[in-house]
């Protein structure tokens, strides 16, 4: 027997002993399936390893050069013509193959699209929720309006809508949605210069009244809740604002409440600028169908409490 | 079939040119489609902005704060819609950052108000209960410093054509619904001063606290400021 050989057997002996020992002080003889995989993956490389170093130890020993060599020649070395082995062709043949597929259909027809996927959800999401919006009761929608609101509102305006307080001074932050509260000197500013932040088409122009006494008069009636005697001058506003100040959809605001058409319209196309900033434009976050929700929640009055 | 080359040296040379430069063109020609230009409606960052994009990293806002929203339907839904390239033309370094921490800031302008900064930045948990961000009142006594933030739009302006408007030189910048409009610089460091505190003081007209209003009717401008200018800008 050739000394070769015998190193072979006794390196494969020794490497599946030690194998056989490492595998036993880490409790992997055992029964689990993976573990036994394991092992068996361990025997087979260490024979095929063995067989193979043997195979070419064998072959540098008895190998002789003969063959052609090509016609390069570097001062006189020479390179053989050996012949591309099978399964490399075959593996180059189907790489080509597969690139010319992947280059014309692969990549440009069948590539996955990750906005693709964001389209696709979000058109399904969409469609499953019309569908469901349309059978929706009115207390279901308080409660979507809610959830709206809490995210998108209650950061400022509070998850009861009656506003956040400075944290220095108490004051309100952001406008109680509970009632519309319209104060005196808003009401001046307004009625003097006008105002078009709610998004009402044309929006309010300045100076509908002229006269001093009178701007005054309207004003302290409007802060007053509109109760009381009317004073003869808000004709100028009951035009567009309604005789009780209930408003006119799509042409004014109600001067009196937080009605769904105050909400939508400013929701969707007014910059409101309040005492701390100017308000967000949520049309860019919110859909019209939450538009519509969380419209119908504040005009509900954020702190009623909801029916289950 | 490559010993006619290999015997060139001139034409291998040549050859390997044209290789190499094939592959640097497929990396650089999709740089130039209008894909990768500025998206409409980005806008360079004013003086006062860019300050406050400073203040905004060196309190290391991006190491918990992301600015990339990824195109899923839960992120949009919170965020608004997903980041696109061109909307990061303006910023040098990027703040993608990579761990969210805090919530994404990439369109908070469109969310939070001046007055809502103002309160969390000095009384995070008070504003967000369970919060767990830190405190920063050193911001509202810090000054905030201008002058490296003009320093920088001079040298992007003419190092990368970034289109601020300078002087009688006018770049319009194209937005959304058609029109255009243009970003303005100072034309001296005095100036950029001057113009900053113009931003300014439209912040604090909507702040409550009356040390940062005192600060600014003094000529100073303290960090929060700039912080929120710069907040409010991200749409």
């Amino acid at each position: 027997m050739n000394k070769i050989y015998l190193a072979a057997i006794v390196t494969t002996l020794a490497m599946l002993g030690f194998t056989y020992v490492a595998m036993d002080i880490k409790g992997g003889l055992n029964d689990d399936i993976v573990n036994q995989l394991a092992i068996l993956g361990a025997v087979v490389l260490v024979i095929a390893t063995v067989f193979v170093v043997t195979k070419y130890v064998r072959q540098m020993q008895t190998d002789k050069a003969t063959g052609d060599l090509t016609e390069e020649n570097w001062d006189g070395i020479g390179e053989y013509m050996n012949e591309m082995p099978f399964g490399w062709s075959v593996i180059f043949l189907l790489t080509i193959i597969w690139g010319l597929w992947y280059w014309t259909a692969g990549y440009p027809v069948a590539a996955y699209s990750q906005i693709g996927e964001w389209n696709e959800e979000v058109a399904a999401k969409n469609a499953s929720i019309a569908q469901r919006a349309a059978n929706l009761t009115p207390n279901e929608k308080l409660h979507l309006g809610k959830a709206v609101f809490n995210v998108q509102c209650a950061p400022c305006h509070g998850t009861n809508g009656k506003g956040q307080e400075n944290y220095q001074t108490g004051d309100l932050r952001a406008e109680n949605l509970n009632k519309r509260a319209l104060s005196k000197k808003y009401v001046e500013k307004v009625i003097r210069e006008g105002s078009n932040q709610l998004g009402y088409a044309g929006g309010m122009p300045p100076m509908m009244l002229q006269d001093d006494a009178d701007i005054d008069a309207v004003a302290t009636y409007i802060e007053g809740g509109m109760k009381g005697e009317q004073p003869a001058q808000y004709a100028v506003c009951g035009s567009c604002h309604g005789m009780n100040g209930e408003g006119m959809d799509f042409v004014a605001p109600s001067l009196t409440a937080y009605n769904v058409d105050l909400v939508k319209t400013l929701l969707t196309s007014g910059t409101k600028k309040g005492e701390i900033g100017t308000m967000p434009r949520e049309a860019k976050i919110l859909t019209p169908l939450q538009i519509e929700l969380v419209a119908a929640f504040v005009a509900n009055g954020p702190a009623t409490e909801l029916e289950e | 079939m490559f010993h006619w080359l290999e015997k060139r040296p001139f034409f291998f040379a040549v050859g390997v040119f044209v290789v190499i430069a094939f592959a640097g063109l497929v990396e650089i020609l999709p740089n130039f489609a209008q894909q990768s230009q500025p998206t409409v409606g980005t806008k360079p960052y004013s003086t006062l902005e860019l300050t406050g994009r400073h203040v905004y990293i060196k309190n290391s806002c991006n190491a918990c704060h992301s600015q990339l929203i990824r195109p899923f339907k839960s992120e949009t839904d919170r965020y608004g819609s997903y980041s696109k390239s061109g909307e990061y033309a303006y910023d040098r370094p990027f703040l993608w950052g990579s761990k969210r921490t805090g919530p994404d800031l990439m369109r908070v302008g469109n969310y939070r108000t001046t007055d809502w900064h103002e309160n969390h930045m000095m009384d995070p948990i008070g504003t967000v209960p369970g919060s767990v961000m830190p405190s920063y009142p050193w911001m509202f006594t810090n000054l905030a410093d201008v002058d490296t933030a003009y320093a920088e739009q001079l040298t992007i302006k003419s190092v990368f054509k970034v289109p601020y408007s300078m002087g009688d030189e006018k770049i319009l910048i194209p937005m959304e619904d058609g029109t255009s409009e243009t970003v303005e610089i100072a034309t001296t460091l005095a100036g950029a001063n001057a113009a900053a505190l113009e931003e300014a003081k439209l912040i604090v007209a909507d702040m409550k606290n009356q040390d940062v209003k005192d600060m600014v009717a003094a000529g100073k401008i303290p960090e929060i400021v700039a912080l929120i200018a710069y907040l409010n800008s991200l749409k």
